[in-house]
Parts: structure tokens; sequence; C-alpha cells
């Protein structure tokens, strides 16, 4: 009996919960199935008009592909950072990772706008790269997909590297040592011991990069260029320029139920990699 | 021990977690910053607090009940002059503003609007057809409006105000969007909109993010009607065509002034009034509206169907269209004037220069109202256009 007592603890959480996430849902779901002439019925139509456009597939497609390249990089640079947080540097983790929160500390605005300010032709990075003799003349790279990708990467890799840290940090030395003493090359030890092990964390890192990646409009808008369109923006526009709430709906449950079967999908692979 | 500290450290890694997302969606929420300030609470600006009304024999004083943007016409700075104080105090009046986010906003208010409680509002022509058919604005009687004389011809006949030739509003100032330029980048005003599409200038023009913007630049430019296009498929074609010319589209003011200030871009699509205020600033930006024409706004006083004071409404749209004040309001940075008399007194090179000029003006086509569906139609052709990467 002891522990309902504390139930009612739950209640505002709850509360927060339903109200403030999944009844916002629920309305969200009306709209997307409300045609925009107001007569209230049950229709297909924002659906159907989305699936009906090649070029809102073509969007989905370069959204999801943008979103997978964001997160390899990710997990390419922040696995060996983890690593060494994790198993050389124990001391100075703790120090590293308030260095990686450090950039949270600014709003997302300024950090996309300092990137504009960075990565501008005539800007700084264009003139660190001209004396040091690396590149030469305008650097083209404001205003293009790779603009964008920076400033994701950017955002992202923080949770990479927390997570992949969790993993490794978990992992025990003695099997790294039992891998040594019997002979396994490191190459080998890291494929048949430190991988398998951190599988399950890399999965969650990867989803916490590729999830927000789906649907970011901020740095594609500003960092992107004329060809920066990806289905956040689209979205954006449609509930800030024409109140277009309905198909907006649509597109957004589109991107939900995408989330929710990578998501799916993720975790299934986990829970395989976990018991073998 | 061991396991002590390691709990530490998950409690630690956890927060630090918890601490990236909240501030990452935090940040989310801030994107949309710019509709801010608009919320309907009315702000009696300029007047005394106290109520002299309540204990002393005097009478209430009328309340005028006005509907306008923040910081805008009545409501703006001009240079130490307190236009609502000044009125105030001529009139025994008190006026209260409603401010208002949006056009939609301002057709919701008057719609929901109980007697008495809207007087004179600020329609532009994209809700005045709806707001006259839906009986929400008083037929006027121009005559009681001073300076009506005074007004550009255009204006004092301006379609969308009228209905079986009635008068139901008045036009109050006027703007642009055309061609601004880097004057050191052309020894001579361009003169076409061709400009905008000509691949000479690649990598150095910048569209506005807008699919009525776009849309209406490219009408002007094949020489359809903007407002109502003939063929959208020359025009989505021209578009995508100019796409890869563009250094970026542009969203907001601030987007642009740093292209331009940072030589970016050396030609784009800009707001009359803004392009003013940078050449203020010192920019080497000039204005220019292209022979073929451009896109133009008008906003319009009006007198709501709930106005219980018309005298008074009547003499605050004179104070409103006055030479006088349309004089002290565009010189004072604020878009151009409809009246005649003021807009001679301002310094021609000023006028020039803001693209507040009569032949500017009578090559303006003015936005109109659009229906759902065609805001839904052109908005998805902008999106095809953004999306088809070339």
């Amino acid at each position: 009996m002891r522990p309902n007592r504390r139930k009612w603890l739950s209640a505002p959480g709850l509360v927060l919960l339903l109200g403030f996430a999944v009844a916002p849902l629920f309305i969200m779901l009306y709209y997307s199935f409300q045609s925009d002439s107001g007569s209230g019925a049950f229709t297909l139509e924002n659906y159907l008009r989305f699936f009906s456009k090649p070029f809102y597939m073509e969007l989905t497609r370069r959204t999801i592909v943008n979103s997978l390249v964001v997160t390899v990089i990710c997990l390419v640079i922040a696995f060996p950072l983890a690593y060494i947080m994790a198993k050389k540097f124990r001391r100075s983790s703790m120090v590293i990772l308030a260095m990686l929160m450090l950039p949270f500390f600014t709003n997302q605005m300024v950090r996309v706008y300092s990137w504009l300010v960075f990565l501008q032709d005539g800007g700084i990075l264009e003139r660190l790269l001209n004396a040091l003799g690396l590149a030469e003349g305008r650097l083209g790279i404001l205003y293009t997909q790779t603009a964008v990708l920076i400033a994701l990467v950017q955002v992202y890799f923080s949770y990479m590297v927390i997570t992949l840290y969790m993993a490794l940090d978990r992992l025990d030395d003695s099997l790294l040592e039992a891998s040594a003493n019997l002979g396994a090359s490191k190459v080998s030890t890291f494929f048949k011991v430190i991988l398998p092990l951190s599988w399950p964390g890399m999965l969650s890192g990867c989803l916490l990069v590729f999830v927000p990646c789906l649907g970011s409009f901020v740095e594609p808008r500003i960092l992107g260029g004329v060809n920066g369109t990806v289905i956040g923006t689209v979205i954006e526009d449609q509930f800030f320029e024409i109140y277009g709430w309905n198909f907006g709906a649509a597109i957004a449950f589109v991107l939900l139920v995408m989330v929710m079967i990578t998501t799916t999908l993720v975790s299934r692979i986990g829970e395989g990699a976990e018991t073998t | 021990m061991r396991e002590r500290k390691d709990n530490m450290k998950r409690r630690w890694i956890a927060m630090a977690l918890a601490l990236c997302m909240a501030l990452t969606l935090a940040g989310c929420g801030s994107s949309n910053s710019g509709s801010s300030g608009s919320s309907g609470s009315s702000g009696s600006t300029g007047s005394p607090s106290d109520s002299s009304g309540q204990d002393g024999g005097k009478t209430e004083p009328l309340k005028l009940n006005v509907v306008n943007w923040k910081d805008y016409g009545p409501d703006s700075d001009l240079g130490g002059y307190d236009f609502i104080r000044d009125f105030e105090e001529r009139y025994n009046c008190e006026i209260v503003l409603q401010y208002i986010a949006s056009q939609d906003d301002q057709l919701t208010k008057l719609k929901t609007a109980k007697a008495g409680e809207i007087d004179v509002c600020l329609p532009n022509c994209t809700i005045l057809p709806d707001a006259i058919e839906a009986g929400l604005l008083k037929e006027l009687d121009t005559s009681r409006i001073s300076e009506f004389s005074s007004l550009y011809e255009r204006f004092q006949s301006q379609e969308e105000c009228m209905k079986d030739g009635k008068y139901y509003a008045v036009p109050f100032v006027w703007g642009s969007t055309a061609l601004a330029y880097n004057t050191d980048d052309f020894d001579a005003a361009p003169t076409s909109a061709g400009i905008l599409f000509d691949p000479a200038y690649s990598g150095q023009i910048s569209l506005r993010d807008s699919y009525d913007d776009a849309i209406m630049t490219a009408a002007i430019y094949l020489g359809q009607d903007p407002n109502h296009p003939s063929d959208l498929e020359a025009i989505k074609n021209v578009l995508l065509e100019q796409k890869p010319l563009n250094c970026t589209y542009w969203k907001s003011g601030d987007d642009f002034s740093k292209l331009f200030a940072g030589k970016q871009i050396s030609v784009g699509l800009m707001w009359a009034g803004q392009s003013a205020s940078m050449k203020m600033e010192g920019e080497p930006i000039g204005y220019v509206v292209p022979q073929e024409g451009a896109i133009g706004w008008v906003d319009n006083w009006a007198i709501a169907s709930t106005c219980q004071n018309e005298d008074l409404a009547y003499a605050f749209i004179s104070e409103m269209l006055s030479a006088d004040f349309q004089y002290k309001y565009a010189s004072s940075g604020g878009p151009a004037p409809t009246n005649q008399q003021a807009a001679e007194q301002l310094d021609p090179e000023y006028v020039k220069a803001a693209g507040m000029d009569e032949e500017s003006l009578n090559r303006l086509y003015f936005k109109i109202a659009r229906s759902n569906e065609e805001k839904t139609l052109w908005n998805e052709l902008w999106t095809e256009i953004k999306a088809t990467a070339n």
C-alpha cells in the first residue's frame, strides 16, 4: 500500500504532460483532418495534397538526408572525444562537459547570427583562412547547405558526446584489459568489445540528433540561402504566412509519424544489440 | 565509495543533458518574436493618469476609441510633438488606442466590437472590401473632412475605399516595395524591374522570401496585372530562372540591412520606408519605382459602425489628413503622405529618395484583398519554387 499513497505526487507532472503536450497534439491532429472551407467535416485533403505534390516528397527526402548527414558527422566527431573523456582524461571529463554546455547559454538566434557573421564572404573565417594561406578569395560557404550542416552539427553534437560518454563510462575497464591480455589488437578490441557494448548509447545519441534536425527551421532559413527550404520552414510558412493551420498540422503529423517510425526501429535494433 | 561517486557523476550528466535540451528548446521559441507588443490592451498615451472627471463638477471627457498599429501614425514619435495629448486638450476628450497585430486581427476586432467600443479604425486595401461588405464601416461624408480636397487626385477616388460611389474610408499614408540599389555600384539609377532578373548581377540580387511580393514582382516584370496574374506558369518559370541569381532571399528588414551593409548584394526588392531610413543612416542606397511599376499599399482611416461620437471621429480624421500633421509625420521618418500639400513641403530630394513623388505613385499597383484559395495557391507556387533545386 505504501507506494500507492505517494501516487498523487505524480499529478502535477501528469497534468502538465496531458494538458500541454498530449491535448495540444490531439488538437493539431483534429486540425489536420479539417478542410480550409471550414465545413467541420472530416477530410483527408490535407494529407492527399502533401503526398500528391512531388516537390513536397523531394523536400521530405532532402530533409531526411540532411539530418542523416548531420547525425553521422556528429557521431564521427563525438566518439573519439567521448572515449577520451571516459577512458583517458577521467579527471577533466567534468570540465569538458561544462565546456560542451557553454554554447547552450547563448540564445539560438544569437548563435545562428554568429555563424552568419563568421561564415559570410569577407567574414572572420575567410580572412583567417586567407591569412593562413589555406584558401584564396571568396569562400562562398554562407547561403549553402554546408553552412546549415555546420550550424546544426555545432548545436547537436553536444548531445551525442554526452550520451556516448555515459555509455562508454559504464563500460568496465577490466573488459578492455582482458581483451588486451588475450592478445586482441586495439582495432579488434574496438570492433569486438567497445563498439558492441556502446551500441545502445550510440543509437540513442543518433536519435537525439536526428529527430530535432528533422524539424529544424531556423538554421536552414537564415543560413541556407535560396535552396535552404526544408520541411520545417514549410510548416513555419503555413502557420505564419497564410494561417494554413490545417495543412501545416498535416505536414507536422507526417513528420511526427516519420519520427515515431525511426524511434521504434532504432529501439528494436538497440534491444537486439543488448540481448546478443 | 566508488558507487557513490558514480551516482554523482550520472546525476551531473543527466542534468547537463536536460539543460542542453531545455536551452535549445527555449531558443526555438524566441525565433518568432517578431509579432510582439500587440496585445489588444488599450493604453491612453499622454493624458494625465488622474481622471479629472471623477470628483469636481467637470463633465467626463468624451472617449475616442482608435484602432491603430503600435508606434504608428498618431502614436508615433513626431520629434517631441505629442499629437495625442494636443488633440485631447483641444477637443476635451480622451483617446484610447487599441493596438492591432495584423489586418486580420483588425477585421476580427471590428466584427466583435460592441456599440461604442471602436470609433475610428485603420484598414488597408486588403481588408477594406470585406469590412465594407460586412457593414462594419459607416458611410463617410467627405465634406466633413476638412482637407479632403488637398489629397492627391488618385486618393480622392481610391477604388477600394468606395462602394456604389459612396465613401467608406479615406487614404492616410502609402508606401511601395520596389528596387533598392547600391549607388556605388550603379552610375545611374536602374529604370527597369528587369534588373532583378538580369544574369549580369548574378549573386548580387536579393528578392524577398514572400509569396505575395515575389509573384507580384514577377507579374509586373512580365507585364501581367500583379493583382490578377493571367499566367502563373510563366511567373513560376521566370522565378525559377531568377532563383540562382539571388545571394539569398531576405525575410526581415534586418536581414536586408545586413546583406546591404556587408556589400553582399547590390540590388534588391525593398520597402520605401526602410530604404529611406537606411539612406539617412548614411548607407549608399538608392530607391526607385521602375518604369514597369511596383507593389504599393495604402492605410486608410474609417469610422466603425459601432462609433457613437461621429463629430469627434471626423475631427480626428481631419487632423490625420491635414497637411500640418502629414508633413510632421513624413518628415520624422513616416511613410508617404496622401496630402499633396504636405508632400510639396517636404525636401524634394528626400521625396525622390523615398519614392514618395507623384510619378512613382502613379506607377504603383496597390495590393488588394486575396481569397484564402488564392493565398494558398500562390504560397504553394512559391514553396515549389523554393523547393526546386537548380
